[in-house]
């Protein structure tokens, strides 16, 4: 069975960050309307990166020998809630953030750690992540891009999809096999990074229902990459695919991404008036927001005592999602009332927001796959 | 502290509240026995100060102690007792002998739980509370059901003892013990899961059957994370407790009730309903937590209107400020908000300063 997560609390140190954060937030942020801001993290913006990165706020726990601030997880956590709810523009750095860099530290070499950390800070390298290709989703050892041993490097031929920010970015860290076949299952993959510039990379941008193009194919042939573009071990992709995909499911990204569309319609409310269903439609967000919050404040807490709590995050991550798609989903019934006539600027973060609220569940490990990780982790499979 | 307050507390209801206990109890037979290990062992007077003969703790200290009373589906309202001992005690009155439930208060008469026993009935009215004896009460049949026994008495002449919220710590209580009741349907669940064979394998063994108690785990920890919450105190003691915490905790633990007991019930099958699993005694007891001090429907509409009348318009800045895991003081971003917004002191509805 899983373990309980007992309460804890963000460290009054980490809470001192927060109103500076939310002063910069006002001026940077507070003029987008809401129907952009309702993008969250998927919102594209390099020049806001550039801004947190002149105030030391980009690899915040990153060691101060590679360009970071050297601050633990919870500072971290009050800035990327603070940014989430803001619907601050974060896309271009966040990747490079939250995963690869964390990734490049953990597991890459010395040389990759001075060359890619402090780049990261800087807002000069964002990055993607190549994990599906046009066969290979869920069952993500299913993978048949292939490296192949060329010389001191390595020859790249195949394809990944629905990569966030292909476009936008100037490397991909991309889960590939280097040996066996793809019946070998987790063994024979590894981690590599693509320069997205290399010659034979193709990166084709997907629209998507919204109009936007947040992600992309990437068609790899003849790729050329240097000794150095392993991550890692050889043959370990999969353990660090998975360590990397933990740390990320219970972060505030999986509890935030209406909160834009959640703070417009409650500022509406105030103005206009509530009925008593609205209110109780609210009231019961705001309890699933309280205790989400717990929970993923929980989840951090064992993360800094360093506990590994894949499950618990996995939990969280469902739960999460699930709040997630509800505030669209309910806030489209209170407004759906004839004769009602909301703003302009509410309706189109209710039309965006909804639209996009589908992949919430989606990304970063579907609720099916989620489900199954705390089955097995109550001794059901 | 906690882990061994929890496994004394789950040792006593092991041996003094077995299934069959809990049954007989429930048919009428007397919980002289079972009261008197809970009094001797101390925890019905947890609350209260140590200078009184209590073990003074506050109320994140007993939450596993009322859990594990969830857990067992015990029969008696322990929570409700520590409660109206703490009040009666702040009050300088006399504790009576015996378990006391809280009444929710209607006009002329007090709502209390069908299915527990009790020697005394704290009756809000008002913003105080009266103390009236529990075999003084007419039972009113008609309006009765077993979700609630609706009691009149000959008189309310009693001493009126100043109280706080009675209503918000009573539905702390009856969270903590739907918190303890779900830790139980989730281990049964998974066990009868596993034990249970159709098609020639365990029925944990299809995804279909997986996925759901997937789900009930992650209602189980939600629940038991609002229990947390709502046992944050804002100061010392019972009086502390938070209203803001416990209406959200409500709210959580009411809809995880409903999506719960469809689970369990389902993966139990046609067994579930039956008398011989003790299934139906826990979801019953999520029921009667469900229904006591306010549903979920009351606390989503009480807490909705909190954060409309409040000092910020963001969901975010309304939760770490009345619904994070710390206290307030703690936190140096809460005030930054701006708003014209002027319902509200900025000072928080704890149990003593609601009434």
């Amino acid at each position: 069975m899983i373990g309980a997560l007992p309460l804890a609390t963000i460290p009054p140190e980490d809470e001192a960050l927060r109103p500076e954060i939310r002063a910069f937030l006002r001026e940077t942020v507070g003029a987008i309307p809401p129907e952009r801001r309702a993008r969250s993290w998927m919102g594209f913006d390099p020049g806001f990166s550039q801004k947190l990165a002149e105030r030391g706020w980009l690899g915040l726990t990153f060691p101060k020998e590679y360009g970071g601030t050297g601050r633990g997880p919870f500072a971290r956590y009050v800035l990327v809630e603070e940014l989430l709810a803001a619907g601050a523009p974060v896309s271009a750095h966040w990747i490079a953030d939250r995963q690869s860099g964390p990734l490049i530290l953990r597991f890459g070499t010395e040389e990759q750690r001075r060359f890619y950390l402090p780049r990261i800070c800087r807002a000069e390298a964002f990055f993607c992540i190549g994990m599906s290709e046009p066969n290979t989703g869920s069952d993500l050892a299913s993978v048949t891009t292939r490296a192949v041993r060329e010389g001191d490097g390595w020859r790249l031929n195949g394809s990944k999809i629905w990569t966030t920010n292909a476009q936008h970015s100037h490397y991909m860290i991309a889960l590939v096999r280097t040996s066996g076949t793809p019946q070998d299952r987790h063994k024979g993959l590894s981690q590599v990074i693509v320069d997205l510039r290399a010659p034979g990379v193709q990166v084709n941008p997907i629209r998507d229902l919204a109009g936007d193009a947040h992600f992309s194919e990437v068609v790899f042939q003849d790729v050329l990459l240097p000794g150095g573009a392993l991550v890692g071990e050889e043959g370990s992709g999969w353990m660090q695919v998975n360590a990397e995909l933990a740390f990320e499911r219970s972060g505030p990204e999986r509890v935030l991404s209406s909160a834009v569309l959640l703070d417009e319609w409650a500022r509406w409310l105030r103005g206009a008036g509530a009925m008593e269903a609205a209110e109780t439609l609210l009231g019961r967000l705001v309890a699933h927001l309280a205790v989400l919050r717990a929970m993923s404040i929980a989840v951090t807490g064992r993360l800094v005592e360093g506990g590994s709590p894949v499950v618990e995050a996995a939990l969280v991550k469902d739960l999460g999602t699930e709040f997630e798609q509800a505030v669209p989903t309910m806030v489209a019934n209170a407004l759906a009332k004839p004769g009602v006539v909301a703003p302009g600027p509410l309706m189109r973060t209710l039309a965006y927001t909804a639209a996009m609220a589908p992949s919430f569940s989606l990304r970063g490990g579907t609720r099916e796959i989620l489900r199954g990780m705390i089955a097995r982790g109550m001794g059901l499979r | 502290m906690d882990d061994l307050l929890a496994r004394s507390a789950e040792e006593l209801f092991a041996r003094h509240a077995s299934s069959k206990v809990v049954r007989a109890i429930r048919a009428g037979a007397s919980p002289a026995g079972l009261s008197s290990e809970l009094e001797n062992a101390g925890f019905l007077d947890a609350l209260l100060p140590e200078a009184v003969g209590g073990i003074g703790l506050g109320p994140a200290d007993v939450l596993p102690v009322l859990m594990a009373a969830g857990r067992f589906a015990v029969p008696l309202p322990i929570g409700d007792t520590m409660i109206a001992r703490a009040v009666l005690v702040a009050a300088g009155e006399a504790v009576p002998e015996g378990v006391i439930t809280l009444g929710e208060p209607l006009e002329a008469m007090a709502r209390v739980p069908a299915s527990q026993h009790a020697d005394w009935v704290l009756l809000p009215r008002d913003d105080a509370a009266l103390l009236l004896p529990m075999a003084a009460a007419t039972r009113d049949e008609e309006a009765s059901s077993t979700l609630g026994s609706l009691l009149r008495w000959p008189s309310e002449a009693a001493r009126r003892v100043p109280a706080g919220d009675l209503l918000s710590a009573g539905a702390w209580a009856e969270v903590a013990g739907m918190a303890g009741a779900m830790e139980r349907i989730l281990e049964d669940t998974v066990r009868h899961a596993q034990d249970r064979r159709q098609f020639g394998r365990p029925i944990a063994a299809f995804q279909a059957v997986q996925q759901q108690i997937s789900v009930l785990t992650e209602d189980v920890f939600a629940v038991r994370m609002a229990a947390q919450l709502a046992s944050v105190p804002d100061g010392d003691g019972i009086a502390a407790l938070n209203a803001t915490r416990i209406a959200a905790a409500k709210v959580r633990a009411g809809e995880a009730a409903v999506r719960i007991a469809g689970i369990a019930h389902a993966v139990h099958g046609a067994m579930g309903i039956t008398e011989e699993v003790d299934l139906h005694l826990l979801t019953e007891r999520l029921q009667l937590g469900r229904a006591r001090f306010g549903g979920e429907g009351h606390w989503s509409t009480w807490l909705g209107q909190r954060f409309l009348r409040g000092e910020t318009d963001e969901a975010l800045a309304f939760v770490r400020t009345h619904l994070g895991p710390a206290t307030p003081e703690t936190d140096p971003g809460a005030a930054s908000s701006s708003s014209n917004a002027t319902s509200s002191s900025g000072r928080e509805p704890t149990v003593a300063r609601r009434l």
